[in-house]
C-alpha cells in the first residue's frame, strides 16, 4: 500500500466508525424534533413542542439543579484529594506514581455496582446523610480520569525549580503553589475539572442504588421519562448530547491552543 | 514527613472511607448468613443455583463476544487513527473520550429509539415491506449496545501503542526484503499482542461491571452480575444484600486478578525489551 491509499483506507475506515457510532445519537435528535413517526421512512413533521414542554417542567429544572450540584462538589473534591498528590509525585518522588496507578485501573476491577454494594453495607443503618457518601464515592471513581488529566499537565517542565525558586524567595509552600505552580497547568487544571464534572455530571448507578431514587438527577430523571413518555425523552437525550457536544467542543479548543508545551524541549528555568 | 502527610490526607481519608472500608465490610458480610453468623451458605448458592449460574453465563458470554468483536474493530480504528493529520487526531480522541460518558441510559434510549419495539428501524422496514429481523432487547442486542462504548474505549487504550510504532521499521524490512505479511507477522503482531490482550482484559472487565447500559435496555429481563446485584440491593422482599456482597467479592476479586494478568503481559513484555 502507498502512503496515499493508505491514508484514503484510513479515512473511510474512520467515516465508517464514526457513522457507526453517531447514528442511534442522531436519529435521537431527529426524533426528538418530530410531530410523529409511525410507520414511514421519514418523521411525518418537525416541531418544537416536545422542548418547550421539557424545558417549562420544574421536575427538569429541579433535576438539572441537582445534577450540576453534584457534578460542581464532585469536582472540588477531587481536585482537593488529587491536585497535592499529583504534585508531589511528579516533583519529588516519581516513585509514588506506580503506587498510585492501581486507581487507574479501579473503575474496572471495582466498578460501582461493587463499590455501591460495600456502601450500602456499610453505611444504610450509619446516621451519617447518605448525599454526603454519595458524592465521596463519585469523587474516587471520577479519580482515575481527574488523576490522568492532572498528570499530563506536568509532562515537560521543570517545576520543582520553579518551585524551589519561590521556595527561596521567600514564599510559603502553600502560597508557592498557588502563586507559582497552578497558573502554569491551569490548562491541564481545566480539563481534569471538565472530565470529573462530566463524569459526575452523568452518573447514575451509586446515585439510583445508594439513594434509592429519592434523589431524582438527571439521568434518573431521564430513566424515568424512558418509561413513559419518549417524546419527552429523546428531547432529553439530546440535551445530555449538546452538553456533551459542548464540554467537548472546549476539550478541543484547550488541547488545540495549549498542546505546543508537550512538544517543546524542556524549558531550562534561568538562575 | 510532615508536608507529605499533609499532601497525602485528602487522599487517603476518601480512599479509607469510600474504598477500604466498604470493601472491608462487603467481604466480612459476604461469610455472614441471614442471621449474622459465619458461613459460607452465600457461596454455595452462588455454585448451585440455576438461576444465579445463568447470570454467570449471561455475564461471560456478552462480554466475551462484545469485547472481541470490540477488540478487533478497535484495533482497526486505533491503526486508521494514527495516519489522519494531528489535528484530526486530536478531535476524534476527545469526540471517543466523551461517547463513553454517552453510555447508559441515553444510549440505551438512544438503540431504543433506533430499533426498538416502536423504534424508527421498525418504522422504516415496515414503510419498506421488509422483514426485520434485530431484537434489540435480546442477548444479541445486549451485546450490540455494548460495542457503542467498548469500540470507542478499545480505541482510546490501543491508539497510544500504534503513535509508537515505528514507520521506520517497514522499510527496512522492506529493504531487507521481508513481504507485508511476515512484516506484521514477526514485527508488529510482537509488538501490539500484548498490549491487545491487556486492552482484551480492560475491555472485558468493563463489560462484565456494566450495570446502567443492560438495566436501561431490558429492565431485569436478562439477568447478568450486576443486574443480579442490582435486583439483591434494590428488590423490596427478595433484597439479600449480605449475597449481593458475596457476588460482589467474587466479582472484585476475578476482576482485578484479570486485569492484574493483562498488565504483567504487556509489563513482562516491556521488561524483555
Amino acid at each position: 500500500m502507498t502512503p496515499k491509499t493508505s491514508r484514503r483506507v484510513a479515512q473511510a475506515i474512520i467515516t465508517f466508525l464514526f457513522i457507526y457510532l453517531a447514528t442511534p445519537i442522531v436519529v435521537t435528535i431527529i426524533y426528538s424534533f418530530s410531530t410523529s413517526w409511525v410507520k414511514s421512512i421519514a418523521p411525518a413533521g418537525l416541531t418544537l413542542k416536545w422542548y418547550g414542554q421539557l424545558v417549562t417542567n420544574p421536575e427538569f429544572t429541579t433535576a438539572l439543579i441537582r445534577s450540576l450540584g453534584l457534578g460542581l462538589l464532585t469536582t472540588v473534591i477531587a481536585m482537593i484529594c488529587f491536585l497535592p498528590v499529583v504534585f508531589y509525585a511528579n516533583v519529588y518522588s516519581p516513585s509514588v506514581k506506580s503506587h498510585l496507578r492501581f486507581i487507574t485501573v479501579l473503575p474496572f476491577t471495582i466498578p460501582g455496582i461493587i463499590l455501591v454494594t460495600g456502601l450500602i453495607q456499610l453505611y444504610a443503618n450509619l446516621p451519617i446523610p447518605k448525599i454526603l457518601i454519595l458524592v465521596l464515592a463519585i469523587s474516587l471513581l471520577s479519580l482515575p480520569m481527574t488523576y490522568q488529566a492532572l498528570d499530563n499537565a506536568f509532562i515537560g517542565r521543570d517545576f520543582r525549580a520553579m518551585f524551589e525558586q519561590a521556595l527561596v524567595l521567600g514564599d510559603k509552600p502553600f502560597t508557592a503553589f498557588v502563586k507559582i505552580i497552578i497558573p502554569n497547568i491551569r490548562a491541564g487544571i481545566l480539563v481534569a475539572m471538565l472530565l470529573t464534572f462530566t463524569s459526575a455530571f452523568g452518573e447514575y448507578v451509586l446515585t439510583n442504588l445508594l439513594l434509592g431514587g429519592n434523589f431524582e438527577t438527571l439521568k434518573i430523571y431521564m430513566f424515568r421519562l424512558m418509561q413513559s413518555n419518549g417524546q419527552a425523552s429523546s428531547v432529553l437525550t439530546t440535551i445530555y448530547f449538546l452538553f456533551l457536544a459542548l464540554i467537548s467542543l472546549i476539550l478541543i479548543i484547550i488541547m488545540q491552543r495549549y498542546s505546543a508545551p508537550h512538544k517543546s524541549p524542556k524549558e531550562v528555568p534561568d538562575h | 514527613m510532615r508536608t507529605r502527610l499533609k499532601v497525602f490526607f485528602p487522599l487517603s481519608i476518601l480512599v479509607v472511607l469510600v474504598l477500604l472500608l466498604p470493601i472491608l465490610i462487603m467481604v466480612i458480610a459476604s461469610f455472614q448468613s441471614t442471621d449474622g453468623s459465619f458461613s459460607l451458605a452465600n457461596y454455595q448458592q452462588v455454585i448451585t443455583n440455576h438461576y444465579y449460574l445463568k447470570a454467570i453465563r449471561n455475564s461471560l458470554g456478552i462480554s466475551v463476544v462484545a469485547s472481541a468483536v470490540s477488540l478487533i474493530i478497535a484495533v482497526i480504528g486505533a491503526w486508521a487513527l494514527t495516519r489522519l493529520s494531528q489535528k484530526t487526531k486530536n478531535i476524534l480522541i476527545t469526540l471517543f473520550n466523551m461517547s463513553a460518558s454517552f453510555a447508559g441510559v441515553p444510549l440505551a434510549f438512544s438503540l431504543i429509539i433506533l430499533f426498538g419495539n416502536a423504534g424508527v428501524w421498525k418504522a422504516m422496514t415496515a414503510a419498506m415491506h421488509l422483514k426485520d429481523s434485530l431484537e434489540i432487547y435480546s442477548l444479541t442486542g445486549t451485546t450490540l449496545a455494548f460495542t457503542f462504548f467498548e469500540i470507542p474505549l478499545g480505541i482510546m487504550f490501543l491508539f497510544p501503542v500504534f503513535e509508537e510504532l515505528n514507520p521506520e521499521w517497514r522499510e527496512i524490512s522492506a529493504v531487507l526484503g521481508a513481504k507485508p505479511l511476515f512484516f506484521f507477522k514477526k514485527v508488529i503482531l510482537p509488538v501490539i499482542l500484548p498490549n491487545m490482550i491487556e486492552v482484551f482484559t480492560l475491555l472485558f472487565a468493563n463489560a462484565m461491571g456494566t450495570y446502567e447500559t443492560i438495566y436501561a435496555l431490558t429492565g431485569n429481563s436478562i439477568v447478568t452480575i450486576p443486574i443480579l446485584i442490582g435486583t439483591l440491593i434494590d428488590g423490596g422482599l427478595t433484597a439479600n444484600i449480605p449475597l449481593a456482597c458475596t457476588f460482589a467479592t467474587l466479582f472484585a476479586l476475578v476482576m482485578t486478578f484479570i486485569v492484574w494478568v493483562g498488565n504483567r503481559v504487556t509489563r513482562s513484555k516491556r521488561e524483555a525489551a
